[in-house]
């Protein structure tokens, strides 16, 4: 977001009642965020008593909790079910009568519009695109939607830049948001203390000059960007590859997957009510009993509804494949020819209040996959550039096995504490080549590297003696999608060193424990003394993993397991609840485990690997890692099955 | 010139509780201009004055569960021009038709003091499998703005606008927080009819789908998810209420009886619970 210091105003949270009258005068009502029935939903607002203050929401698909939060923050709660159509084009309104005058005559009139004044306050980026959208489909064409129009045109729109996002976010990949750029009125920033605001119209610039705050500081202007940034960060732009959906998905009106969704799908239409944009309905007619007064009404209707499509002689979308495929192909392609936009916003609510919790990001990767996977791009990397190093110190070595030790590095710059687990940094010492490895551990001051003597820059590195200064570049790459895992059971299948890349997930799962299904850590070792992190293992089972382990060849201590780590998951039935799995080791134990796992149930667009190749640039310019479409640094090194395809495993590429 | 003819209505029962019924008196901001319009010539619950036909519209609610009703229906569709049942009863065979998995002999015995007075069919069964049904009102007990919707088109001579759709939508219309995203409530509302109004979400209750099953409903689409991603219990006894018999349920009832104890079994451990 973009706001010049000297145009911003500062409001500290207790005086937000100020804003609240300003935006009452002259009769408006103010709608916003308010908590009911376990969700925040749009309802008055008088004071800010009545926005959800101190909340927080957790969404994933098919799921909707609020939880609190921490502090006071008013607008901590991302999207509810509802969106801002319930305002701008409610569910049920009268809009013409037909009445008989007797004597055959008859008189039809339209019911004109009477839209209530009404300020929106907490409308977000995504929102504020759906509008934009709504407005072309309603008033941009020949025929206008005179009561939306009113509606519109009779409302201020109070924006509020997202500080925070849930799982289902993904403005990101559709393009609109988290920035609030245009739009509003007023656009509001939360910080700790208040609020930035900045207007964006005349009629916001006359309510900003009669806030009773100050004018922004710089360091308050930095703060709210910052803020919003990180949320950017903190949602990635890898869950839809929106550039030429429209063509791929069109390609793909005869896929088997129609039919597979179909059988989840229960057409129950909750996602074209949530939808910001869907714009489907129905005229019902109320009559008196004689038929004399009749009032069309016009309320909302959705293409998943089986008579959308009927006709006296039948129904043109008869199958629920049907009528799903009209809905993701209308949205996501269509949209673009009628509309010259797509017809999805990112909000995410189809994906949160779908009953059964289908996600169309998995729909569309599965149903018209890019030809190659967006690469993330990670969280502000340190120096990122070829050539450019951030200056670590080597602070402890403690040794793992015979030839594998793990360093723990302070970096200077804190980017690089700031990775996704899965992430790999490039590792340089002066005069030797730079390789890639992966986090082990992201600590508060530290980067935990577990790094085993291979060659001679990895054995250097090694013998380092403390205080020595490395030079890092990172985290880089795809890690590990955890958000993929909330609500179920996870599967770790590691094998030998395979564990490190591994450990900051593990990390990252025990910080939220409550929020995944039952874990599986599946363990294997070429023998017991070749196993990382032996004490931690034992401390994992304690709080909540599974911890089964296994070795190739036993020693004289061994009591546990001898063989290979499928048989520790080839009795197992993944298929009764939902689960995701990430595997990690040398690439014939990948195989060979992903097998498995897929024979077990688990679908695989949710079974991850993390794959090793030659690199040396590390972020997609030098071309040593490449396999068939995929840069491994840039595009992976972690990917899904299913994005895979054929070329996992295949030898030779 | 006479005023012309009003068209006769009559509302009889078969087996059921008169609840649906009742919904006509119920409309009480429109019952005299109903009475204005139409004929209530045979109405046991609000008039004592009798008529056995013949009937422009006849409201029939309850399930065929006798001997009796199984022929009387017969001679009721001969005498009613338009046959309208009301309620889950009369549409989906009502609770009663649980019974239709039971031993009824073994059932009868054992709430029944004198089991031999009783006679009744072994099934209760909806009145559509007995004679042809112009017009289905759905619920447990029937919503009066559809009956007033139903009356109100048969006097226009339009089809009765009666949506086939899920009751999410109509939740989701009204602004309600679904109760199954948001609590984990086990709700039946995305396979159900609506035309309830939304009435059990608006209460944070799942819907238990007493207006059976909708068009085309994915009822093994919502049992998978209950059971496997929301770790719900004994998900097919969900159907097996109101409208357990509608096909689209009648499935997951067959499964939900099977596992349960046979009457007699239960009988006996309540009397030693008591003792």
């Amino acid at each position: 977001m973009v706001i010049a210091a000297a145009e911003a105003t500062f409001l500290p949270r207790e005086r937000f009642d100020a804003l609240l009258d300003l935006l009452r005068e002259g009769g408006r009502t103010v709608i916003g965020p308010t908590v009911r029935d376990g969700a925040v939903v749009l309802g008055e607002i008088t004071t800010a008593q009545d926005l959800p203050g101190g909340w927080q929401d957790e969404q994933g698909p098919g799921r909707y909790r609020l939880t609190p939060g921490h502090g006071p923050r008013l607008f901590d709660v991302v999207n509810g079910p509802q969106s801002w159509k319930q305002h701008t084009f409610p569910p049920r309104i009268p809009v013409a009568t037909a009445r008989r005058d007797g004597d055959g005559g008859a008189t039809f009139a339209p019911i004109a519009p009477d839209p209530p004044r009404l300020a929106f306050l907490g409308v977000r980026a995504c929102e504020i695109a759906a509008l934009g959208i709504q407005d072309r489909v309603l008033t941009g064409g020949t025929f206008v939607d005179e009561d939306y129009r009113s509606r519109r045109e009779a409302a201020i729109v109070v924006a509020v830049a997202c500080t925070r996002a849930v799982s289902t976010c993904f403005c990101t990949s559709m393009g609109t948001g988290p920035e609030v750029r245009e739009g509003h009125d007023l656009v509001l920033t939360e910080l700790d203390d208040g609020f930035v605001i900045a207007s964006g119209s005349a009629v916001g610039d006359r309510l900003v000059a009669r806030l009773p705050g100050p004018r922004a500081t710089a360091a308050q202007v930095g703060a709210a960007s910052a803020a919003v940034a990180a949320t950017r960060a903190a949602i990635g732009d890898d869950a839809v590859a929106n550039e030429g959906l429209r063509d791929r998905l069109m390609d793909k009106l005869d896929s088997p997957r129609w039919a597979e969704v179909a059988d989840r799908c229960l057409s129950c239409a909750n996602c074209t009510m949530v939808c910001p944009t869907c714009f489907c309905t129905s005229s019902t007619l109320r009559s008196d009993l004689d038929g004399t007064v009749n009032v069309a009404q016009r309320e909302w209707d959705s293409c998943f509804s089986t008579s959308f499509a009927r006709v006296a002689g039948g129904n043109f979308r008869p199958a629920r494949s049907d009528r799903y495929r009209q809905w993701l192909t209308h949205k996501f392609a269509t949209w673009y020819d009628q509309f010259g936009t797509s017809g999805c916003v990112g909000c995410g609510r189809c994906v949160t209040w779908c009953p059964v919790g289908i996600d169309v990001r998995e729909e569309l990767a599965a149903i018209a996959p890019p030809a190659m996977p967006v690469g993330r791009v990670p969280p502000r990397p340190a120096a990122a550039t070829t050539g450019r190093f951030d200056v670590a110190t080597l602070r402890a070595v403690g040794p793992e096995t015979a030839d594998t030790k793990t360093l723990r590095l302070v970096p200077g710059d804190p980017a690089l504490l700031g990775g996704i687990p899965g992430q790999f940094v490039m590792v340089e010492q002066p005069g030797l080549p730079a390789f890639p490895i992966s986090a082990s551990r992201y600590g508060e001051t530290e980067l935990f590297l577990t790094v085993r003597a291979a060659g001679p820059a990895s054995a250097a590195l090694l013998a380092s003696p403390l205080g020595s200064e490395i030079g890092l570049r990172g985290p880089l790459g795809r890690g590990w999608p955890i958000d993929r895992a909330l609500g179920r059971d996870v599967v770790i299948a590691a094998g030998g060193i395979g564990l490190a890349p591994l450990r900051p997930l593990v990390d990252g799962l025990l910080a939220d424990r409550d929020r995944f299904g039952e874990i599986l850590l599946a363990y294997g070792a070429r023998t017991p003394g070749d196993r990382l992190f032996v004490s931690e293992l034992d401390a994992w089972a304690g709080r909540g993993i599974e911890v089964a382990q296994i070795v190739d060849r036993s020693d004289p201590g061994w009591v546990g397991r001898v063989g290979v780590v499928t048989s520790l998951l080839d009795q197992r039935d993944f298929s009764r609840r939902p689960s995701v799995a990430f595997v990690c080791g040398p690439e014939a134990m990948m195989q060979a485990t992903t097998r498995v796992l897929r024979d077990g149930g688990i679908p695989e667009e949710r079974i991850f690997v993390s794959l090793e190749r030659h690199m040396e640039c590390g972020i997609g310019l030098c071309g040593h890692c490449q396999m068939g479409p995929f840069f491994i640094c840039r595009d992976g090194p972690v990917f899904s099955l299913a994005e895979l395809g054929d070329f996992f495993g295949r030898q030779g590429l | 010139m006479d005023a012309p003819r009003l068209p006769r209505i009559g509302v009889v029962k078969l087996a059921s509780c008169d609840g649906c019924q009742l919904t006509l008196l119920d409309l009480e901001d429109e019952l005299l201009a109903i009475g204005e319009r139409f004929e209530l010539v045979e109405f046991p619950e609000a008039s004592s004055r009798r008529s056995t036909g013949p009937y422009d519209i006849l409201l029939v609610e309850g399930s065929v569960s006798t001997p009796e009703q199984a022929e009387h229906i017969v001679e009721l569709r001969a005498r009613a021009k338009r046959l309208v049942t009301i309620g889950a009863c009369a549409t989906a065979g009502g609770i009663q038709a649980l019974r239709n998995w039971a031993d009824e002999p073994t059932w009868r015995a054992s709430v029944y003091p004198s089991p031999d007075d009783v006679r009744s069919l072994a099934t209760a069964t909806p009145v559509s499998e007995h004679v042809a049904v112009d017009a289905e009102l759905p619920g447990c007990p029937i919503d009066g703005r559809q009956l007033l919707e139903l009356l109100t088109a048969f006097r226009v001579g339009r089809r009765p606008q009666l949506p086939d759709e899920a009751v999410c939508m109509e939740c989701k219309r009204l602004g309600r927080v679904c109760v199954l995203v948001a609590e984990g409530t086990p709700c039946l509302g995305p396979v159900t009819q609506t035309g309830c109004g939304a009435l059990c979400p608006g209460y944070a209750r799942g819907c238990y789908a007493c207006f059976g099953p909708k068009q085309a409903p994915n009822v093994d689409g919502l049992s998978r998810w209950l059971a496997i991603e929301r770790s719900t219990p004994e998900v097919d006894r969900l159907f097996a209420g109101f409208t357990g018999y509608a096909p689209a349920f009648r499935d997951s009832t067959e499964r939900a009886v099977a596992a349960m104890q046979p009457p007699a079994r239960r009988r006996r451990r309540s009397n030693g619970e008591a003792g």
